[in-house]
């Protein structure tokens, strides 16, 4: 009897230290349930729906959750084959590669000299530049749709990549600010004595070791050219000019008419790859917006 | 050198006195380090401040402009009509509904994820298993493009094959198709106002919730501990300490939140486009039926400063917000 209690109470202990930690899991998950739920049970649903067969889309007797018919790839098929789709991704590429190009050569000198240069009000400057970001494209979009047709860029993408940096240059800019601020001026004063001008030293030693700050840039600059709605819908009306979003949804519904499956499937495509960088970097865009300054 | 000459055609004294002070300064201030420094730090500051200035500051005087005008897409000539603009888009009910929308819209939204959004961030304060893959899948509704997400979300409120439906039927809440208790979430006035707003709110909190998690993450475990010490109660620590640390972060966040709703047509334009009888209007897809689509620039330029009043003081609190995390 004795021999057995003794061997029994460190057991116990770790036994109950160990159930303490499996409620405490139940709980955080059972509380965190609902959220997963609610947060990702749209996405399952569009990516089902993507790769349903049309007829299968519209029974009602069984449950929807699952494939009733087998699963198919036509919808991708359809997009590809009947509608501008390609045309569409190759828009979005390249607005989002001309805007990040654009970004980058205004925002990275603009945020070194606000960081590093000392100059007078460059504070305020900053923080000027930064809330240009706040004014909303919804007091904008009416002037800027005057300022793209006296560009005669109205119906082209071309006005997208004119447009969109109004919202990436001020946040880049703020962004990189805040990059630059943490560079050592060591390396930068040792790159001058080593007879850099000033220039030389931003070009060939601040940029290079800065380059998860211009990463990030170039990531937002693409996310945003690809998250965009207003603008795209406001400026570009021609089939074969618009990006992914926008076309996939004004040439997919016709009518009273939805290509449900491969609206889903032309979302998704451009959708999901978008998703899953900007997860990767959003607590750089966070630290970004609320100030550069959480340590 | 003009002011000096001027100068001292007027009064010789001064004139004399500036002479003097600039050959003992130097004459050349502009070889000086400090001069070439601002020459290269505003040189390559003004490409920014060019391209805001020009694409963010001029048009918005130049809406300022247009809303005081006739201007339409028709016709090349705008004349000058004064207030005409906002009291026509005042007169309208339609205005109201929209005015009344967006203020629902951004205040009811805005509480709910703010409510669901610091729920989230507590639970993903805790330390537990799968922590980092259960984050990145419960911010997905907010790192998706906002078009493509509303497709789904038009799709899962489908009048007949919507997905909600057919779960609440089965589980016996509502009656089958066509009967008075199935709800058709875009087609009844109320039910769209609330679909719409719910939507916002599963695209943003997440992000409510992850402002929220930086904010709680940035508040020295030190400080907390020094007020247990004191004696400090769970409830006292978070009211006295945590709160008025993190206060400016979620005042920014929420900030951001408020600006991304007010000015977002995307969501209201995909799945109502303000209908069924305007009853989801908001101020940001009446301007855009009245401007774009309805060609009358300057009353749509008019009906969007609307939202100006609203963000304003936002923008004002948010300026200084900012300032004071700068140090």
């Amino acid at each position: 009897m004795a021999t057995v209690t003794v061997a029994a109470r460190p057991v116990q202990v770790a036994r109950t230290a160990r159930a303490k930690a499996i409620r405490r899991h139940v709980l955080i998950y059972l509380g965190l349930a609902p959220f997963m739920v609610i947060a990702i049970f749209p996405i399952f649903w569009m990516v089902i729906t993507a790769i349903k067969q049309d007829a299968d889309l519209y029974l009602v007797d069984a449950a929807p959750f699952w494939f009733r018919l087998p699963p198919t790839w036509h919808n991708f098929d359809f997009l590809f084959h009947n509608t501008s789709y390609g045309d569409w991704i190759v828009n979005t590429m390249a607005i989002s590669f001309w805007v990040s190009a654009i970004t980058l050569l205004v925002a990275v000198p603009a945020g070194y000299a606000l960081a590093r240069l000392r100059l007078p009000f460059s504070e305020n400057l900053g923080i000027g530049i930064f809330m240009t970001y706040l004014v909303p494209g919804i007091i904008l979009f009416i002037p800027l749709a005057r300022v793209v047709s006296s560009l005669d860029l109205q119906d082209s993408w071309w006005s997208l990549v004119v447009v969109y940096p109004t919202l990436t240059i001020p946040f880049c800019t703020w962004l990189l600010m805040g990059f630059f601020k943490t560079v050592p001026f060591e390396i930068e004063e040792a790159a001058m004595v080593d007879g850099c001008g000033q220039l030389g030293a931003l070009l060939r030693v601040v940029l290079p070791v800065s380059w998860p700050g211009l990463i990030t840039a170039v990531i937002f600059s693409f996310t945003l050219s690809m998250q965009d709605f207003l603008y795209a819908l406001a400026f570009v009306s021609v089939s074969d000019q618009k990006p992914v979003p926008l076309g996939v949804a004004t040439e997919l519904i016709r009518g009273d008419i939805y290509f449900w499956g491969s609206l889903m499937a032309g979302a998704l495509l451009v959708g999901v790859p978008v998703a899953i960088v900007y997860n990767f970097f959003l607590d750089k865009f966070i630290t970004g917006i609320t100030g550069a300054a959480i340590k | 050198m003009t002011e000096v000459s001027t100068g001292g055609s007027r009064s010789p004294d001064t004139s004399l006195a500036i002479e003097v002070g600039r050959r003992a300064r130097g004459v050349s201030w502009w070889r000086t380090p400090t001069a070439r420094r601002y020459t290269f730090g505003y040189t390559l500051l003004a490409p920014a401040v060019l391209y805001v200035l020009l694409l963010v500051g001029a048009p918005f005087l130049f809406s300022l402009y247009l809303a005081l005008s006739d201007a339409s897409t028709g016709a090349p000539v705008a004349h000058f009509v004064g207030l005409d603009n906002f009291r026509s888009a005042v007169e309208t009910s339609v205005f109201y509904t929209a005015l009344r929308n967006t203020l629902l819209f951004t205040v009811g939204a805005g509480l709910l994820k703010g409510l669901l959004g610091t729920t989230l961030a507590f639970l993903l304060l805790q330390p537990f298993h799968g922590r980092k893959v259960i984050r990145a899948l419960i911010v997905v509704p907010f790192t998706l493009p906002i078009a493509v997400s509303v497709l789904g979300w038009k799709w899962m409120f489908d009048s007949q094959f919507s997905v909600i439906n057919w779960a609440l039927s089965r589980l016996d809440l509502i009656g089958p198709y066509g009967s008075a208790s199935w709800p058709v979430w875009l087609g009844e006035p109320g039910l769209a106002l609330l679909s719409v707003m719910f939507v916002n709110v599963w695209r943003g909190f997440p992000f409510s919730a992850i402002v929220l998690l930086a904010g709680l993450t940035s508040v020295p475990p030190e400080i907390l501990d020094a007020a247990k010490v004191d004696g400090a109660t769970f409830l006292q620590r978070f009211r006295k300490v945590i709160v008025p640390m993190i206060a400016p972060i979620l005042f920014i966040g929420s900030a951001f939140d408020t600006v991304f709703t007010l000015s977002d047509l995307s969501i209201v334009y995909l799945l109502t486009n303000g209908g069924p009888d305007g009853a989801t209007e908001i101020l940001p897809t009446l301007a855009y039926n009245t401007g774009i689509r309805g060609g009358a620039l300057g009353r749509g330029a008019a009906i969007s400063l609307f939202l100006l009043p609203i963000l304003l003081p936002l923008i004002f609190f948010l300026l200084r917000a900012l300032r004071r995390r700068q140090y």
